[in-house]
């Protein structure tokens, strides 16, 4: 700590008695965060690659490799002590609102604790996305949502390189081709699909699989990614995001937005949970009550601001403590519609205790949904059987989650029929798309992912808070290297944080006006007063390391 | 008399190895990088909900008090409750270790049967063509990764000839009253024939290996000499007395692979995807998740021990020449 401030004493002295042109330190070695090969193999390829670029700008990059436990603490809960790190955002449904993402990741108020984890402070920034959040017109809400990426990609808080694509498959002899839903931004693994496809054969159960063990079937609690594929066939809720990518009315009849803050639902009137109970309007502002309780804290940032909830027949009036755009996706179509005559005493017992509402595991989990539950083996299977009794029950008769942890072997289940649907493929995607060429019973599809991959730069810690710095190195590295290379072209290049696969909202302008190289990265430095001495880049004239060891 | 204060003794010093065991356990995971905390962070978490989940599992409390309390609770027979699946410990590793002890035994079982005859066969035909090949084949098979073997037989026996089944223990949405009626079923032991397979191919070389060094020398002592002489039948001779004497050894090893073979079935249920305590161990250790990890490792060692104690005791009833006196 001692060294760098008396270096820099004393060329401040020397500065001041020789009136020589200001100093200029050089940059200290740079970290690179990521994790290992054999858990991340693109993350960990990309990041060999960028350091590898970096280092031709006369930049000391060091490469650390930490697994995502270790990743975490580094990170997230260490926010001024990293440089840079290889970072990911995964796609859910609900996150086909921009909403989460333009806000959360950016605005000042998330610095501290919250998703802004870099430290990005842009008061013009925080302004629009204030702006879009409030905008209930979706064409003007659009052009300011545009105006955020623009300015994003102007500033470079993160460098973005690629929106990955999901592979699935599905075996065409068990199931129609024609009836399998490929949902925008998330692929065919969606619950459309589980409803819609049709046998085309005596098989009539999907199986399907998966390489993480089900950790809960709770509606009250999100638990992960594979989890989340069952509560969403077993709870209903008022809207769900469509195969487009937009809300619409699932378990509600209509909506309609009174004024700016009110919205008023109409239930349906035929819904039944599965102990065979009638769905009431009740139950449905109980579970956004629940939901809100303190006692399912992960669900609780999506009610929040709801004033109030008041009941009029069929109807369900919402009022919003202020104007809320994204309100239908991350509100209507989040939370699971619950039975009231089961979880109220349960929501009751767990006040008094000191858990919550998460460790609630019913035995037999009651819903209204498509699928009924019908059994779990620890790590190793769930099946649920077709709800019949559902205004969109499914054609096929139950849905069978097998617990897969071999990758390989799954894809070998495909073939040999064990398993009919391919849902989860953490490998190469390229095995899986040659696989379906060979067999002519195997479809293979692909789509672009709301998720994105990127390099996070820490806007506390010099030179990353000087905005030229940031897109020097962004623009040292071509995206349609790391494309190609890192992800075998099963992916897009990036420069905004709204996937392409959100028609609407998406700026394609961000990526089509996108240049690079290393010469470039070079004149921009130049430009912006960094030079390289004695092959090692040096901080603009006047400015010191303060960070060094 | 004297047997019973033996016993009283060998308990005693099981009980001490448990409990070192556990001492270490709890302490080793604590030293491992990485928080507890990354298994389930959400960025929705206000700090406030981070401490009330830390002081929930007590990981606010100083490391020697943690400890106490494990150990307290766990003399009630309380493993805790997971950090990653909220639920109580005991009740996943219950649910799994019948798994795991099914394909444990079976497989060693086999590759023991198979071990002693072969064992045997070899000493036999000591300097045979059979042995010289044999040999150097036990121990290329016993070298081999147990992964590696795995993918074979699903490449060849599961995805080319279509006889077994990939991963599991049923076939799918197959539903069975009790566990009784599950392991009992045809399909049951169509989809534990490969992992048995790979783990009895894994583990038969020991067995082998020392049934067949026993032989040679037993073979060289005078009471096999002496039933030669009597002109008993060389079948007589080998199996009735040379191997029945070859056998002890063999045996008490029996105890000891119990402990190498769970170590292979964290590779095997990975790779036929068969829901056990390995693999449960696996994911435990890469969350973090210290109760969970820590149990799991304790039934393993709880079992590994018992058979130890087992081979003990039971060493001095088939060979009378050993007392514990």
């Amino acid at each position: 700590m001692t060294l760098p401030l008396k270096k820099t004493a004393l060329a401040a002295m020397l500065s001041v008695a020789m009136s020589v042109p200001a100093f200029a330190d050089p940059i200290r070695t740079i970290n690179l965060v990521t994790r290992p090969q054999a858990a991340q193999p693109a993350e960990f390829q990309f990041t060999q690659l960028i350091a590898q670029e970096w280092r031709k700008l006369g930049l000391d990059v060091n490469v650390e490799v930490m697994p995502w436990e270790q990743m975490i603490q580094a990170i997230w809960f260490s926010r001024d002590e990293w440089d840079t790190t290889a970072w990911q955002m995964v796609g859910r449904p609900e996150r086909s609102d921009p909403d989460e993402i333009v806000y959360n990741l950016f605005h000042s108020t998330t610095a501290e604790k919250g998703f802004n984890f870099i430290g990005y402070n842009n008061p013009d920034y925080d302004a629009l996305v204030e702006k879009q959040r409030v905008a209930l017109d979706p064409d003007e809400r659009r052009e300011i949502v545009r105006a955020a990426q623009t300015l994003l990609a102007e500033d470079q808080p993160n460098m973005m390189l690629a929106h990955p694509k999901s592979t699935y498959a599905v075996n065409t002899s068990v199931w129609n081709a024609d009836s399998v839903v490929d949902q925008s931004g998330i692929g065919i693994r969606n619950t459309w699909s589980y409803i819609q496809m049709e046998p085309v054969g005596d098989v009539k159960d999907i199986v399907l699989n998966s390489s993480d063990n089900v950790t809960a079937i709770n509606p009250l609690y999100i638990s992960g990614g594979t989890d989340s594929w069952i509560t969403e066939l077993v709870w209903d809720r008022l809207m769900r995001i469509g195969p487009d990518g937009l809300p619409q009315p699932w378990a509600a009849e209509s909506y309609e937005w009174v004024d700016d803050t009110t919205i008023t639902v109409t239930l349906r009137d035929d819904m039944m949970w599965h102990d065979g109970k009638p769905v009431t309007p009740e139950d449905v502002k109980f579970s956004f009550e629940a939901a809100g309780s303190g006692e399912a804290p992960m669900y609780s940032p999506f009610v929040n601001g709801i004033a109030d909830i008041a009941i009029d027949g069929m109807n369900i009036t919402f009022n919003l403590s202020q104007p809320s755009a994204p309100f239908l996706t991350a509100s209507l179509s989040k939370i699971n519609i619950i039975p009231k005559h089961i979880w109220e005493s349960v929501i009751e017992e767990q006040k008094t205790l000191e858990t919550n509402a998460e460790s609630f595991q019913e035995e037999v989990p009651i819903g209204s949904g498509p699928y009924r539950f019908s059994s779990w083996t620890l790590n190793e299977e769930v099946v649920l059987a077709a709800n019949g009794d559902h205004w969109a029950a499914p054609e096929a008769e139950r849905w069978i989650l097998r617990i897969v942890p071999n990758v390989e072997a799954a894809l070998g289940m495909l073939r040999s029929g064990e398993i009919n649907f391919l849902s989860d493929f953490p490998g190469d995607p390229t095995v899986v798309v040659s696989a379906a060429e060979e067999d002519p019973n195997l479809t293979a599809v692909s789509t672009v992912d709301i998720g994105f991959r990127y390099v996070a730069f820490n806007h506390r810690r010099p030179p990353f808070d000087d905005a030229a710095f940031r897109k020097a190195l962004s623009a040292s590295v071509d995206r349609r290297l790391i494309v190609g290379a890192a992800f075998r072209g099963f992916a897009v290049p990036s420069n905004s944080v709204v996937s392409p696969a959100l028609g609407f909202w998406h700026n394609e302008s961000t990526v089509e006006g996108m240049t690079a190289g290393v010469d470039l990265a070079k004149e921009m430095l130049a430009e912006a007063g960094y030079e390289v001495v004695d092959g090692q880049l040096n901080y603009p004239e006047g400015v010191s390391e303060t960070l060094g060891e | 008399m004297k047997g019973i204060t033996v016993i009283g003794a060998r308990l005693l010093q099981t009980a001490f190895v448990l409990l070192a065991v556990i001492t270490i356990l709890f302490f080793m995971f604590r030293l491992m990088p990485g928080s507890p905390l990354a298994a389930y962070i959400d960025p929705n978490f206000t700090p406030e909900q981070q401490a009330e989940l830390m002081a929930r599992f007590g990981l606010d409390r100083p490391l020697w008090q943690q400890y106490f309390i494990y150990i307290g609770n766990l003399l009630q027979g309380d493993l805790g409750e997971s950090f990653f699946y909220r639920q109580p410990v005991a009740e996943r590793v219950f649910a799994l270790l019948p798994n795991t002890l099914i394909l444990t035994f079976t497989s060693l079982i086999v590759a023991y049967l198979f071990g002693v005859l072969a064992g045997a066969y070899l000493a036999w035909k000591r300097g045979a063509m059979v042995e010289q090949i044999g040999v150097p084949l036990v121990l290329t098979t016993r070298a081999m990764p147990e992964f590696w073997l795995g993918m074979l037989l699903l490449a060849v026996f599961s995805f080319g000839l279509g006889w077994f089944p990939a991963g599991g223990t049923r076939p799918p949405g197959a539903e069975y009253d009790s566990l009784w009626a599950l392991y009992t079923s045809a399909d049951f032991w169509r989809h534990m024939t490969l992992p048995v397979l790979t783990l009895a191919i894994y583990s038969q070389g020991l067995p082998l290996l020392l049934m067949r060094s026993n032989m040679l020398d037993v073979m060289r002592e005078d009471f096999v000499t002496m039933a030669r002489i009597k002109g008993l039948s060389t079948f007589s001779v080998v199996i009735r007395h040379a191997a029945r004497n070859a056998l002890l050894p063999v045996m008490t090893s029996f105890a000891i692979a119990v402990g190498y073979q769970i170590q292979g079935n964290v590779v095997v249920e990975t790779v036929f995807s068969w829901p056990g305590l390995g693999r449960e161990l696996v994911r435990a250790v890469s969350t973090a998740d210290y109760p969970l990890a820590q149990g799991a490792f304790l039934m393993i060692a709880v079992v590994v021990i018992l058979m130890n104690l087992v081979a003990d005791l039971l060493y001095a009833a088939l060979d009378p020449r050993v007392t514990h006196e």
